[in-house]
């Protein structure tokens, strides 16, 4: 079979399956799926900034947490597909207007800046909400978790397929420019704010909607809880142990946290952080490709032995 | 107005500020010297607080001795983390390379654990311990005894470390390689022993200046973060490198958060601290060891 | 007709004066050799002409409009191309996509990627590098990461090079194919080309003009043999009294 059809192959499949899971289970596992799948497009999107351009973004739980409040506060206004769209496009404004005076930070100073962002909106929105009179709030008729699951199965396809489609681009090119160089990527031509400004955006789009149909499934809306810094950890390290090179690194990544919380978040939450820590710390060191790098290194090396 | 001028309120910013000011002194050392961005430096803080509260509450021990005991196990571990993990990584230049780089993502990890160690530990419950609650009465202001004893242990570690840095040949080979590393070592100094000496120094300050917080206040797991982030501030508004401006930059941090607060309302201090810290790394875009980029 | 024209530039890094009053043109077709001590400015005033630098006083002017102030990508689409003293390629990526980048965004502006990719062979191909396309461009050696620096450039269509020191670090075989690279560059592409050197027999073999720097200032320009054993060059460079 022809090499390069491999991977869109496996992924038709992996999404096929996923769409034609609500028949075939019910409940538990088709929670698992859900959360598998919100994490691999949170992932996907953060790569399109980070993983091409090596900006790390340690913030991106304030785009989860924004599409989450867009919901909220439109709920019963708008037909739902409608405010998952705004939430989506907010998040993209709010990442036009944070990211050209951010992206100027380099750097492990970027990496700091994105969480202190974060957190600041994080306790503006709990000011406003407090300015409210509101604790927390509840949302009533909420679709079905079977709804909710196709939305995330398709944002997750969505945020694949614009990984797949920025990397393989003219951008892409660019954005990898500035990885490697971004003084000469400047001096050859590459108009470095304005792209870091779209990947920026793009990579806020998906995990706005992600993030306004996930406070559908929780039907409660707590600001603490959807601006947790802790999501923006476990996608950076779920980046990192599966990889950001391309497409398959943050699906094997996701797959491997979810073996991981399956088994440990529950009974021992601590634990399971203390993994997680390690891992972040064990891959960034020895392993910067992650999983799909190392893979694809296992595979290079066979063909170099073995090549027939 | 009252409560703008009292001198209760100049109390309790000097009392921030002391502890941001010791805080600070260790980060910027060990930032300084390696490059590497310890985030995990207010979890330093935790378990200092949680030495002194256990020592205090288990072995009824003294909290002043209690809290020498923290900042001495603290310089410990991080005489323990330096000669393990990182020592060997020195010797390898393509690994230190990708530990400076990503030292933001490794002690992010690095504090992660931590606090859910302690939190796996201890449970997530916050712990205090009663000391000197008397109120002692100076003049007009009456303040707490332990908050004093914060205040005069905490100044006099700070002026203890930079007498360290002024006077002693330590003190000068650690300055020498905040400026110039490389020039540093061409000159004779030992890297590797300054650098442990930095990471003994760093976290001890910080157990220190948990075992003064646990004077004062509760401990719990999770409370380091916001300790890092103005340990963080202050480094950038003092300057690297520069310890004497770690000491000014805590007093004034101090000052300024404890009154707009009090200008506000304690709900805002987060806001506060989070935009302070945001407008100063817009400010200066290069971060904090760059050259002013010219343009 | 004058391509580049640098009038009275001048700028201080903090109390240092980096260069001072410094004034010459370009011509179209020409190369013009830059010479000077360490620490002469050389180097500075290429970042200033490429943008990576602002000038504290005077104009540069590029085809007869003012440059001074613009981004470096904007410079780059009004044509100039810099090579770096420092090599500074993409080591990450791959050779062929090192060129395919400036193709993409120099003033061409190539929007296909595979076009894109299909002109930067061509290029790697005029420049020897044909056949490390798909290596990754940390792999080549210095003189190979110098030639494609150039190769990059040229992706731009850059109309006025700038060479900084790309004979430094290589051996006397080296040079003297990247003599025959240059001259090529100015014969067949008609380019122009500001080349800092520190190897002198590169320098007077290319240059028709030739302009010598000390302490930020231009102490003389003229024809390369006459400038070079001259009185001033010869002072400024070994001192009074040798002449």
């Amino acid at each position: 079979m022809n090499r390069t059809a491999i991977l869109p192959l496996v992924l038709a499949l992996l999404f096929a399956a996923g769409l034609l899971l609500p028949a075939l289970t019910t409940g538990y596992w088709l929670g698992v799926a859900l959360t598998f799948f919100m994490w691999v497009g949170l992932v996907q999107s953060w790569v399109i900034l980070s993983g091409l351009t090596g900006y790390l973004s340690l913030g991106h739980a304030v785009f989860y947490g924004l599409g989450a409040y867009v919901m909220v506060l439109t709920w019963g206004q708008m037909p739902f597909e409608l405010a998952i769209l705004s939430a989506g496009l907010a998040c993209v404004l709010l990442a036009v207007a944070i990211g050209v005076p951010c992206l100027r930070v380099r750097g492990p100073y970027f990496v700091i800046l994105t969480f202190g962002v974060s957190e600041l909106v994080k306790f503006i929105v709990v000011n406003i909400e407090a300015g409210l009179g509101r604790a927390g709030r509840l949302i009533f008729g909420a679709p079905l978790i079977e709804t909710l699951y196709y939305w995330i199965v398709v944002l997750a396809l969505v945020a694949t397929a614009l990984a797949f489609l920025v990397s393989n681009s003219r951008l892409g090119s660019g954005l990898r420019a500035i990885r490697e160089d971004e003084t000469a990527a400047e001096t050859t031509g590459v108009p470095v704010t304005r792209l870091k400004v779209i990947a920026f955006a793009l990579s806020a789009f998906v995990p706005g909607m992600v993030g306004a149909v996930m406070v559908l499934r929780t039907t409660y809306f707590e600001t603490i809880h959807v601006f947790n810094p802790i999501t923006s950890f476990t996608i950076v390290t779920i980046a990192i142990i599966g990889g950001s090179d391309d497409v398959r690194g943050p699906i094997l990544g996701a797959a491997f946290l979810m073996i991981l919380s399956e088994t440990l978040l529950v009974n021992a939450p601590e634990v399971y952080m203390i993994i997680l820590g390690a891992l972040l710390i064990l891959f960034v060191l020895l392993v910067p490709k992650g999983i799909a790098g190392g893979l694809s290194g296992l595979l290079a090396r066979r063909r170099r032995e073995g090549a027939p | 107005m009252d409560l703008l001028l009292s001198p209760q309120l100049l109390a309790s910013a000097l009392v921030l500020g002391t502890l941001y000011a010791l805080l600070a002194l260790g980060l910027n050392l060990i930032y300084g010297t390696m490059r590497l961005l310890n985030i995990a430096h207010g979890e330093i803080v935790m378990i200092g607080g949680y030495v002194v509260y256990w020592a205090s509450t288990l072995l009824s021990l003294h909290p002043f001795i209690a809290t020498i005991a923290a900042a001495l196990g603290a310089a410990l571990l991080g005489v323990a983390l330096f000669g393990s993990v990182l020592r060997p990584m020195l010797r390898s230049g393509e690994l230190m390379a990708r530990v400076e780089a990503n030292s933001l993502l490794i002690f992010f990890g690095v504090s992660v654990i931590l606090q859910n160690l302690a939190a796996l530990a201890f449970t997530a419950s916050p712990r205090g311990i009663s000391f000197l609650d008397e109120i002692v009465e100076i003049g007009t202001l009456r303040i707490g005894a332990d908050r004093l004893v914060v205040i005069i242990v905490g100044l006099a570690a700070c002026f203890g470390c930079l007498a360290l840095f002024r006077l002693t040949t330590l003190g000068l080979a650690i300055r020498a390689i905040i400026q110039q590393r490389d020039a540093a070592a061409l000159v004779g100094i030992d890297i590797a022993r300054t650098n442990m000496a930095v990471f003994a120094l760093g976290f001890g300050v910080a157990g220190l200046a948990g075992g003064l917080v646990a004077m004062i206040e509760q401990v719990s797991p999770f409370m380091g973060f916001p300790y890092t982030i103005a340990a963080f501030i202050v480094i950038i508004l003092g300057g690297l490198g520069n310890l004497t401006g770690s000491l000014v930059g805590g007093l004034l941090l101090g000052v300024v958060e404890t009154y707009g607060v009090a200008l506000t309302s304690a709900s805002y201090r987060s806001i506060l601290l989070y935009g302070v810290f945001i407008a100063i790394l817009l400010i200066r875009p290069e971060g904090l060891f760059g050259k002013r980029r010219q343009r | 007709m004058s391509l580049l024209a640098i009038d009275r530039v001048s700028k201080q890094f903090g109390g240092l004066a980096a260069l001072s009053d410094v004034s010459f043109d370009v011509g179209a077709g020409e190369i013009v050799g830059l010479m000077g001590a360490n620490g002469a400015g050389k180097t500075t005033l290429l970042a200033l002409i490429a943008g990576n630098l602002r000038p504290n006083g005077g104009h540069i002017s590029f085809d007869g409009a003012r440059i001074d102030g613009l981004s470096p990508s904007a410079i780059c689409h009004r044509g100039i191309g810099r090579t770096f003293q420092i090599v500074r390629p993409f080591a990450g990526l791959s050779v062929r996509e090192n060129v395919a980048i400036a193709v993409m965004y120099g003033p061409g502006g190539e929007r296909h990627r595979r076009r894109a990719e299909e002109k930067a062979q061509a290029i790697l191909d005029a420049f020897g590098l044909g056949p490390r396309g798909d290596d990754l461009a940390g792999s080549l050696t210095l003189a190979g990461r110098k030639r494609l620096e150039v190769a990059r450039v040229m992706g731009t269509g850059a109309k006025l090079l700038l060479l900084d020191e790309v004979m430094a670090g290589l051996t006397a075989a080296e040079v003297a194919e990247t003599i025959e690279l240059v001259r090529d560059l100015k014969v067949r592409h008609g380019m122009t080309i500001l080349i800092i050197e520190h190897v002198m027999k590169a320098l007077l073999r290319l240059s028709d003009r030739l302009v010598v720097m000390h302490h930020g200032r231009v102490v003389a320009i003229g024809d390369p043999h006459e400038v070079a054993g001259s009185a001033e060059v010869i002072e400024a460079y070994f001192g009074k009294g040798r002449a």
